[in-house]
């Protein structure tokens, strides 16, 4: 039994629009010409292209450009043999876009979750001499410009161990370098630059500055950073642009400023165990926020903008943070004797090996 | 160019509607976001469906038939194969640095720099070799033999002469590179053909480089009488002051308006002058939009992008408003900022821009097909099907490096 339809056909060899008659044979077809027959071919191997204006097209599994269009109603019988109508295609069509939609942000929802959560659980699993190695990786020793003189480092060691009940995990070391920083890496390893140790007024400053590296050793966040980096990266690498960045950098951000907190907060508590006192902290803090500026922002909207895009806590904020620990007549005593401050303020003076600079710059 | 009068009605046209752009943009947008960005190839994919099936040549419309998941094969190719190791490499070459090695790491920022700059040629070759093999018109599509390897070669060495005297032969280096990736293409049995003659660039060339120098002569010269007649008082009673606000609004400008002009001015020329070099079989191509056609064109997509960006700052604002005080509080404390408010408000603001570059993609779409002419004749027993190979995977590669395929 065969059935007659109008349609068009391009066959994939040329470029001819053939006008054809579909005859249709059990389920399979022919396209007949006036003086030619295409096929057999099945209805199976067909797949739907698109509406278009001149009819509803199909292409066929195989044929590189064969093409079928039907205009007008398709009877009901043919329309039945041919395959559905795509719109979006998938599960989406499936599912109705509303649908979906919802599925699909559970999933992303709960992606995302993973991604923030994981690394709070997953940083401790790693194993320390993995960590160690990445730091060893990531810095070395530093190009020899870790300073070194007996003296300098037994007062490092020293202000180390009242600082944290196991030094022995930690990797202390000074660095030649100018700047007012001090850095927390994989494996341990906590650098105090040389500019913060020429700047500082006291050994307090120098120990608040460190109790709070220390805290971001003890509190795995550099290992979880890192995690919860390349995680987002991953997740929101679909989104092009600037949006995947911004989500990226808000929620990171987040993260990093929570984790200065903790880092504080473990800064308190080791310098109260120590009976050192908040007040050198809170004098670094209070030169840096001369330095960044935020003691000066008086406005308060200036002062939620700074802060909305700092990475960490306003040093402002800080200060008074350290500066509210203090208690009053407690007998606080020094983090150093003056000797070994002095020391290890000219630890790298002292050392006639260290390399200075980055290696970049001119001596 | 001759006037159209008395001419038969173009060969492309095109018969979209923005409103029925949009019923498809729209939703694109909703599960663009939903899927963290991961739709946006399907996305792709549905436009330019729309866009080729609205664009008529002669009598038939084209067809695009790319799918989603070349697009997004291509896109995690390109993250594994590249993004990866680059990933790694900034480790090493940080690693490098801190361990006292800068010659070390300079070699391999170079290597890197010199891999990228390779790719970026070989991105330009394969995204038209892509676009072609998928685009059909009676059945018929282009494409490419040429894997495009040997022009990423000639990318990095014509773009490296080119700059050898200051940048004056980039209207060589450009011209040069595009016959070479048109020459390399064909549809159905035909190649094309591109012979464009590069030195017809260079009066409009000169002009944009002469720009920034006028700019800063003029922004210097303003900037002296600043000076010379002294500082002090009300910058904007004082002469001095004045010249110096002149100094700065026309370096700004300068910058922001003149430049990007100037640069039109010449991307209009480049396109009338390579596209009517261009020849497939018996047809010649021209490409007929002139500069204030260009300007406005870029104009009214700067308006849709400033809208879409003060859009998207809404509901953040929205949100902050809420509760200013609170919000400010916990800022200021480094407490968490973390919510969903603000998460959601993030989220929301990439509607509007999701949208608006969708909208500029269509509106580039129809500026382009609307200014296209061809003449000739094709002979449709003789445009049989192309033999060229197909790959199974998109413009990842273009994606990563953010450019154009024409």
């Amino acid at each position: 039994m065969s059935t007659f339809f109008d349609a068009w056909h391009f066959d994939g060899q040329s470029a001819v629009r053939r006008k054809v008659e579909v005859q249709v044979i059990g389920n399979q077809f022919y396209l007949l010409e006036l003086e030619r027959r295409h096929g057999p071919y099945r209805f199976g191997d067909l797949h739907f292209l698109g509406k278009k204006t001149d009819g509803t097209v199909y292409g066929l599994e195989g044929k590189d450009g064969w093409r079928l269009g039907m205009t007008g109603t398709v009877p009901a019988e043919l329309s039945a043999m041919l395959p559905a109508h795509r719109v979006y295609g998938g599960w989406i069509d499936r599912l109705g876009l509303g649908k979906a939609s919802l599925v699909f942000a559970g999933i992303s929802a709960a992606i995302v979750a993973v991604v923030l959560l994981s690394p709070q659980w997953l940083a401790p699993l790693i194993p320390s001499s993995v960590e160690r190695e990445l730091g060893d990786a990531l810095v070395g020793d530093f190009g020899g410009r870790f300073c070194d003189t007996p003296k300098g480092k037994a007062a490092l060691a020293k202000l180390t161990r009242s600082l944290d009940d196991n030094p022995q995990d930690l990797q202390v070391e000074v660095a030649n370098i100018d700047m007012l920083n001090a850095v927390a890496l994989p494996g341990g390893k906590v650098l105090l630059f040389l500019g913060l140790l020429s700047q500082a007024k006291s050994p307090d400053e120098v120990a608040g500055v460190l109790a709070h590296e220390i805290g971001h050793v003890r509190e795995r966040h550099v290992m979880q950073g890192l995690l919860r980096q390349m995680g987002l990266a991953v997740v929101l690498g679909g989104f092009d642009g600037s949006g995947g960045s911004t989500i990226n950098s808000l929620l990171s951000t987040t993260y990093t400023r929570d984790s200065e907190r903790e880092a504080d907060d473990h800064s308190l508590k080791a310098l109260k165990q120590a009976n050192i006192s908040p007040v050198g902290a809170a004098d670094f803090f209070n030169r840096l926020a001369s330095m960044d500026g935020s003691r000066d922002l008086k406005d308060r909207q200036a002062r939620t903008m700074a802060s909305y895009t700092s990475s960490h806590p306003l040093s402002d904020e800080r200060r008074k943070l350290f500066e509210n620990a203090v208690v009053k007549g407690s007998a606080y005593k020094p983090a150093l004797t003056a000797d070994e401050w002095q020391e290890l303020k000219t630890m790298c003076a002292q050392d006639k090996d260290v390399k200075s600079g980055w290696g970049f710059d001119i001596e | 160019m001759t006037d159209n009068e008395g001419k038969a009605p173009s060969a492309v046209t095109f018969h979209g509607s923005w409103t029925d752009f949009a019923k498809i943009a729209l939703p694109n947008v909703l599960l663009t976001l939903v899927t963290l960005g991961v739709y946006r190839f399907w996305a792709t994919t549905r436009e330019r469906h729309y866009l080729w099936a609205q664009t008529r040549f002669i009598d038939e419309p084209l067809e695009w038939t790319g799918r989603g998941m070349e697009l997004f094969i291509g896109f995690i190719m390109v993250f594994f194969l590249l993004g990866l190791p680059l990933i790694v490499m900034q480790l090493v070459i940080n690693g490098l640095v801190f361990q006292g090695q800068p010659i070390a790491a300079g070699v391999i920022i170079f290597l890197s720099f010199l891999a990228i700059f390779y790719l970026t040629g070989l991105a330009y070759f394969r995204a038209l070799r892509y676009r072609l093999s998928r685009t059909y018109w009676r059945g018929i599509r282009g494409g490419s033999d040429d894997q495009g390897f040997t022009y990423g070669w000639s990318y990095i060495w014509k773009n490296v002469a080119a700059a050898i005297p200051l940048y004056l032969l980039y209207p060589w280096a450009s011209m040069s590179l595009w016959n070479e990736r048109w020459s390399k293409m064909s549809f159905g049995p035909y190649r094309f053909e591109s012979n464009a003659d590069w030195k017809a660039l260079m009066k409009r060339y000169l002009l944009f480089y002469l720009v920034p120098f006028l700019v800063f002569v003029g922004a210097v010269a303003l900037g002296i009488t600043a000076a010379s007649s002294g500082g002090g008082g009300d910058p904007f009673n004082s002469a001095g002051g004045i010249a110096a606000v002149g100094a700065i609004i026309i370096g700004i400008l300068g910058l922001y308006i003149i430049m990007p002009i100037a640069a039109l001015l010449y991307y209009s020329k480049f396109m009338r002058v390579a596209i009517s070099a261009l020849r497939l079989g018996d047809l010649e191509f021209s490409f007929t939009a002139r500069s204030p056609d260009w300007i406005l064109f870029w104009l009214a997509n700067l308006a849709i992008l400033m809208m879409a960006y003060a859009a998207a700052i809404i509901p953040f604002s929205l949100f902050v408003a809420v509760d200013p005080t609170q919000f400010a509080a916990k800022i200021e404390s480094g407490e968490s900022i973390f919510s969903v408010g603000l998460v959601l408000s993030v989220l929301l603001a990439i509607i509007p821009l999701t949208f608006a570059t969708s909208l500029i993609r269509y509106r580039s779409w129809k500026f382009f097909v609307v200014h296209m002419e061809a003449f000739g004749e094709v002979n449709l027993d003789r445009m049989t099907q192309s033999e060229t190979q197909t790959a199974s995977h998109g413009e990842g590669l273009l994606d990563a490096f953010d450019v154009g395929a024409i």
